[in-house]
């Protein structure tokens, strides 16, 4: 009864494409909630953690990043496809209905709170934790990173999960 | 031809620092009351049982506690012998249903200000969810007491096992394992989930004060355990709450943000404010630092012969004059002594001293119930356990800086390899206790007893050191110290107040 952060979804990718968490297992996950429409958290954290991305070498083939929407009315497959082609390729964007995103922000422990702002197009935005995953490949909690924390520090923190892993992983045989 | 051995100056000695009479009674006091039997919970008795107010068992437990932390780290730091056993009897007493169970009754809504929620699913877990008013006191005292004796013994599972065991009713009762990491956990991740605003106390009731123990147990666990959780927890907290000011316009610490409003209610009250700078100070000292002085002369008054007081207030106007607390007065005492305002901790004992029912009781120094509210001046006499046992304990142990750097730490390896006093019979008072690396010697000050008593006294010290000269009162004692594997034992005769010095 640890309340820790677990990998459990069923959305769909910026392809059009189902996903379920189990469909990823094997593979570590970095996981960033946000919403497309977000001026500055968004924009920073996923520059910041694609430069990580790059920073980690041939260690982040073993990590799929996803980008999943905390603002399912406007983020369609459609929207979140041009959004992280265009800027932030190496993320996969998920969404889903409200019910089905609703899930993953509670499995993920995830802040997430519409608020009424009269100055955005839509009249609204969604303030949200700016807080990025790592689960591990059986879709456990490895460790968490804040957007304020240092790029060698949180590449570090994804070198020492990853390769503790192989450690034991090798050990094992 | 006998050796002569050469007298060590041990006169440095003096010029440290000792518990006065005051310091030694209130930590007898809490010594004494984390002694008593499973379910004796005389002298900590208030005028209810149910575990609703700031009075409650776990109140008195968690100060008491965090005041033997304080007095360890700053007043005796070389006498861990002294507070290890009692600290652990208070986290156990903490586990006993009788602390936690009231939360069956809490869980349920319909308070004084949450009662727009509606009638709520009765729960029991009292640490899964919501209820920060207990579990950030289970985290924090079970990380303190791993970081401050290293001792891992919650860090096992189901070490802190939350069990209630009934014979006429629900199968047999409830039981809910936890340990000092998944406590910890189960707190952080929830208040991750508010955006680090904090966790509910009862339902829909976000206190500022009562997210700042958890504070503190994350600072714990990363000490210990080299983790991240403090830091987003600051940092988030601040942010989150940016939105309303952590202060408000008339210049109070806002109190409380409901869930049900999405807005923030204050109450004006002096114990809240006290009782948040406290324990804020830890952390965020430029913020308590900057409304300290405006706050004590809102609410602090002059009283007789350079005493000063604080008339306490309902902070929910159905309740009754019986309500009414010495906290007031208990946190504003624990503020100044965290922010070394020595003059205004002098003026409340003062005031305490003379009025709200001091006493000596078994080797003990404290201010006994008594709820007689005010006397025929107006003055308040009034005096709770919660006060008299835990809060005025905590502010005479207590140093200026004390929880902050508490908080900053760490005691590192080198701190957990010097000599230190870890046994001692229950009944000897340790005045002064410390390791001297300049002159690598243990100082050891011991109070007096009524009768002669013969009594052991055992020391940390590892074997490679050897044996070191025993000097007590200024005289080496031949033969004073023997060696018992990594132990050094010491008997001798305790009457009069007695300083040893172990001498390498």
């Amino acid at each position: 009864m640890n309340g820790r952060p677990v990998a459990d979804f069923a959305l769909v990718d910026h392809h059009g494409r189902s996903v379920r968490a189990e469909d990823l297992r094997g593979r570590y996950l970095l996981v960033y909630f946000g919403f497309t429409h977000c001026k500055v958290v968004c924009p920073r954290s996923l520059s910041k953690l694609s430069h990580i991305l790059d920073m980690l070498g041939a260690a982040a083939t073993e990590i799929a990043p996803l980008y999943i929407t905390v603002d399912p009315q406007r983020d369609t497959p459609a929207v979140m496809k041009t959004y992280l082609e265009t800027s932030y390729p190496r993320f996969l964007g998920l969404t889903g209905s409200a019910e089905a995103v609703l899930e993953a922000k509670s499995a993920f422990r995830v802040f997430a709170e519409r608020k009424a702002d009269p100055a955005e197009p839509d009249g609204y935005v969604v303030p949200h934790s700016a807080m990025a995953y790592l689960m591990n490949p059986d879709g456990n909690y490895c460790a968490h990173f804040l957007d304020s924390e240092d790029e060698e520090v949180v590449r570090d923190r994804i070198l020492g999960a990853v390769n503790q892993a192989t450690v034991v992983s090798a050990g094992e045989r | 031809m006998a050796t002569v051995l050469a007298r060590p100056d041990v006169s440095w000695v003096e010029a440290t620092a000792e518990l006065d009479d005051h310091q030694a009674g209130a930590l007898r006091r809490i010594l004494n009351l984390s002694r008593q039997l499973t379910g004796d919970w005389s002298g900590m008795l208030s005028d209810t049982v149910m575990g609703e107010s700031y009075g409650a068992f776990r109140f008195q437990l968690a100060y008491m506690s965090y005041a033997l932390g304080l007095a360890h780290a700053h007043r005796l730091p070389a006498a861990p012998g002294v507070f290890h056993k009692p600290f652990d009897n208070l986290i156990q007493k903490m586990l006993l249903p009788d602390v936690w169970a009231y939360w069956s009754n809490v869980s349920t809504g319909g308070g004084a200000v949450n009662h727009p929620m509606g009638k709520l699913e009765q729960r029991w877990d009292p640490i899964a969810e919501d209820n920060i008013m207990y579990s950030a006191y289970v985290q924090s005292m079970a990380l303190m007491y791993h970081y401050l004796f290293r001792d891992d013994k919650y860090s096992k599972e189901g070490s802190l096992t939350l069990r209630l065991e009934t014979h006429t009713w629900n199968d047999g009762g409830y039981c809910f394992p936890y340990d000092e990491k998944s406590v910890n956990e189960a707190v952080y991740w929830q208040m991750a989930e508010k955006g680090f605003l904090g966790v509910a106390c009862e339902p829909g009731c976000i206190f500022q004060i009562c997210n700042q123990p958890n504070i503190l147990g994350f600072r714990f666990h990363d000490l210990i355990y080299g983790t991240n959780f403090a830091q987003p927890a600051m940092e988030g907290y601040k942010n989150a709450w940016e939105r309303f000011g952590l202060v408000d316009d008339a210049g109070d610490f806002q109190v409380v943000y409901l869930t049900f409003t999405d807005d923030v209610l204050n109450v004006a009250s002096a114990k809240l404010n006290f009782w948040l700078m406290t324990l804020l100070h830890s952390w965020y000292p430029e913020i308590v630092e900057k409304n300290y002085a405006t706050i004590c002369e809102r609410y602090i008054v002059d009283g007789p012969d350079g005493t000063k007081w604080i008339r306490p207030k309902k902070t929910i106007d159905n309740l009754g004059d019986a309500k009414l607390t010495a906290a007031d007065m208990g946190w504003a005492v624990c503020t100044a002594s965290e922010l070394g305002d020595q003059a205004m901790l002098d003026a409340i004992f003062r005031y305490a001293d003379r009025y709200q029912n001091p006493v000596w009781e078994n080797g003990a120094y404290y201010y006994k119930r008594q709820d007689e509210k005010f006397n025929e001046d107006g003055l308040f006499i009034g005096m709770d356990p919660h006060t008299g046992n835990a809060l005025t304990t905590y502010a005479r142990l207590n140093v200026k800086d004390g929880l902050k750097k508490l908080f900053d730490g760490p005691w590192d390896d080198a701190h957990f390899s010097e000599p230190a006093l870890v046994g001692l019979p229950d009944f000897v008072d340790v005045r002064r206790a410390l390791f001297s690396n300049q002159h690598n010697a243990l100082a050891l000050t011991l109070g007096a007893l009524p009768d002669t008593k013969s009594i052991r006294l055992e020391v940390r010290a590892p074997a490679h050191n050897g044996v070191p000269v025993l000097v007590r009162d200024g005289e080496i004692v031949e033969k004073g110290v023997s060696r018992l594997e990594d132990l050094l034992v010491i008997d001798l005769d305790l009457h009069e107040k007695t300083t040893l010095v172990l001498q390498w």
